[in-house]
C-alpha cells in the first residue's frame, strides 16, 4: 500500500512547514474568531439562553465552534495545497518522484488532519478556561475530527485540482461548506428549530458532524450517534476515493 | 546484455486531434551525453515529459535502465532526474531543504542525504544562501539549484531541459564545465538546448525532432561532418 514511506512523510512534514510558515492566516484567525464567538454569542447573548442539552449556551457553543474551524481549516488546507503547487508547478517535485496517488493523497490528507487536531486542542483549551467545558469522550473527540478531516481535506484536494484560479476555491466554500455549517447546530439545537427545519436539518451533513463532535462533550444528540457516524464516514470514504482516483488518473496534473 | 540508459519505442503522445509526438524510437546508451534538439513546438518537452511522468503516453513504450515507466514506475523513476527549464521550487523551502525534501520524495533521508546536499550545495556555490528561500536567489542560482536538485537522489540519467537559457557566457561556461564532469563521471544527460553550439560542444550523438518525429539520429561528428550544427539543423527543420 504505502511502498514510499519516507516519501509520504517528507509530504505530511513539507504540509506542516507550510502551515506553521503561515500561521497568521491558518492557526490565528480560527482561534480568535472562536474567542470572539464564545465572548460574544456564548457569554453575552447566551446569558439569555437557558441550557442547552444540558450546558449552558457558552459550553454549547464550543464543539460547534471546533468543527467549523475543523472543516474551514481541513479544506483550506487541501484546496490552496494543491491549487498553489499546480499554480506554481511545484507539485511536479512530487508528479516525477517515485510516490503513488495513494501516497500523495494521504501525505494532504493526514497534514490536513494534524493542522484541524493542532486547531482543535487549541480551541478545546479555550474552553476549559473561559467556559469550563472539555470533552468527556476523547476517543469520539478524535474519532470525528479525524473523519471531517478525511471529509474536507479531501474535498479540497479535488477542488484544488479542478480549479483553474484562487476564486474557484472560494465557491464551495462560499456557497455549501459555510452556508451548511452555519445552519447545521453549531449555533443551535435541532431541538429548537420549528418541525420542518428540523427535518431538514437531518438531511444536512455538517448536522451529523456537528452532532456527533457535540456528543464527545456532553453525551447527548438530537439524532443517533451511530447515524451520524456512519454518514460523515460514508462520505469521507467517498471523497477520499474521489480524490485518490483523480489524482491517479492525473486530472489537471499530468498532461 | 546490458539494457540502454533510454529506450524509446514508437512513442506517441496525442492531445485530442494534435499528435505532439510521432512514433519516435530512439537509444540513449549508458553514460552517454545525448542531445535532443528541435524548433520550438517539436516535441522535445512532450517527451521529456512522458520520460519523466509528467505526460500520460498515448501509445508506445519508454524504458529507463530496462525499467518501464508505466508498469514499472517507481523503479524507472528513482533512475532519472529532471532538470525542468523552469524553476518550480517550493516556495516554502529554503535552498538547503529543496534538495532535503526532494531526497524524502525519492525515499531518501538520514545522515547521508544531509552530507549530499550539503556537498551538492557546495559544489553549486550556493553552501552561503543554504537558509535563504529561492526567491532571493539570482537567475543563474536558481539555475544551479536546479542541477542540485536533479542530481539529489544521485540517478544514472539526469535531463536537462533548457539549462543554460537565460544565462550569462560565464555562467554558461561554469555549468558546461559541471555538466562535462558529471557525465565524465558516469552520468547518462539528455540535454535540450536552443544553443546549437552547446549541443555541439557537449553532445556525442544528437537526435533532431521536427512535428513530433526524429529527422536525424547520429553521432554529432557524422551529423554535422565538414559543416556547423546550425547549418545541418536549419537544413533539416525548414518549414
Amino acid at each position: 500500500m504505502i511502498a514510499n514511506a519516507v516519501g509520504f512523510q517528507t509530504l505530511v512534514k513539507r504540509e506542516m512547514v507550510r502551515t506553521f510558515s503561515i500561521i497568521n492566516q491558518v492557526i490565528w484567525p480560527p482561534v480568535i474568531q472562536t474567542l470572539l464567538y464564545v465572548f460574544i454569542f456564548g457569554l453575552a447573548l447566551g446569558s439569555r439562553i437557558k441550557n442547552v442539552q444540558g450546558v449552558s449556551y457558552a459550553q454549547f457553543l464550543i464543539p460547534g465552534l471546533i468543527v467549523m474551524q475543523v472543516i474551514d481549516q481541513t479544506y483550506s488546507e487541501g484546496s490552496s495545497s494543491v491549487f498553489q503547487g499546480r499554480f506554481m508547478n511545484s507539485i511536479q517535485e512530487l508528479l516525477i518522484a517515485p510516490m503513488s496517488a495513494l501516497e500523495i493523497v494521504l501525505g494532504y490528507v493526514v497534514a490536513g488532519a494534524v493542522r484541524a487536531v493542532f486547531i482543535a486542542l487549541l480551541i478545546t483549551i479555550l474552553g476549559v478556561v473561559f467556559v469550563h467545558i472539555a470533552p468527556a469522550s476523547w476517543a469520539l473527540y478524535l474519532l470525528t475530527i479525524a473523519l471531517i478531516a478525511v471529509l474536507f481535506s479531501a474535498l479540497g484536494i479535488i477542488v484544488g485540482l479542478l480549479a483553474e484560479k484562487f476564486d474557484h476555491i472560494a465557491v464551495l466554500t462560499t456557497f455549501f461548506i459555510t452556508p451548511l455549517v452555519f445552519v447545521g447546530g453549531v449555533f443551535t439545537s435541532a431541538s429548537l428549530l420549528p418541525p420542518v427545519a428540523r427535518k431538514i436539518s437531518f438531511f444536512n451533513p455538517m448536522y451529523h458532524m456537528v452532532a456527533a463532535f457535540r456528543f464527545s462533550y456532553t453525551g447527548q444528540s438530537d439524532v443517533p450517534l451511530a447515524l451520524s457516524l456512519a454518514i460523515v464516514g460514508a462520505l469521507a470514504a467517498i471523497a477520499f476515493t474521489v480524490a485518490l482516483r483523480m489524482t491517479a488518473a492525473g486530472v489537471k496534473l499530468r498532461t | 546484455m546490458t539494457e540502454p540508459a533510454l529506450e524509446i519505442d514508437r512513442l506517441v503522445k496525442r492531445y485530442g486531434d494534435f499528435t505532439a509526438v510521432d512514433g519516435i524510437s530512439l537509444q540513449v546508451a549508458r553514460g552517454a551525453f545525448f542531445g535532443l534538439l528541435g524548433p520550438n513546438g517539436a516535441g522535445k518537452t512532450t517527451t521529456i515529459n512522458a520520460i519523466v511522468g509528467l505526460a500520460h503516453i498515448t501509445s508506445g513504450a519508454i524504458r529507463l535502465f530496462g525499467h518501464d515507466v508505466v508498469r514499472d514506475w517507481r523503479a524507472a523513476r528513482l533512475r532519472v532526474g529532471l532538470a525542468p527549464q523552469e524553476y518550480n521550487f517550493d516556495r516554502y523551502l529554503n535552498i538547503r531543504d529543496v534538495l532535503i525534501y526532494q531526497a524524502g520524495y525519492y525515499g531518501l533521508r538520514g545522515p547521508e542525504i544531509a552530507k549530499r546536499a550539503d556537498a551538492l550545495l557546495e559544489r553549486f556555490d550556493l553552501s552561503s544562501k543554504a537558509k535563504q528561500p529561492y526567491t532571493r536567489l539570482s537567475g543563474g542560482m536558481k539555475r544551479r539549484l536546479s542541477l542540485a536538485r536533479a542530481l539529489i537522489h544521485e540517478p544514472p540519467l539526469v535531463i536537462f531541459d533548457e539549462p543554460t537559457a537565460g544565462v550569462d557566457v560565464e555562467l554558461r561556461l561554469e555549468l558546461w564545465a559541471l555538466l562535462r564532469e558529471l557525465n565524465r563521471n558516469g552520468t547518462t544527460i539528455i540535454l535540450t538546448t536552443h544553443y546549437l553550439e552547446e549541443a555541439e560542444e557537449l553532445c556525442d550523438r544528437i537526435a533532431i525532432i521536427q512535428h513530433g518525429k526524429i529527422v536525424a539520429l547520429e553521432d554529432t561528428k557524422d551529423l554535422v561532418g565538414q559543416r556547423s550544427l546550425q547549418d545541418v539543423f536549419l537544413e533539416l527543420t525548414a518549414r
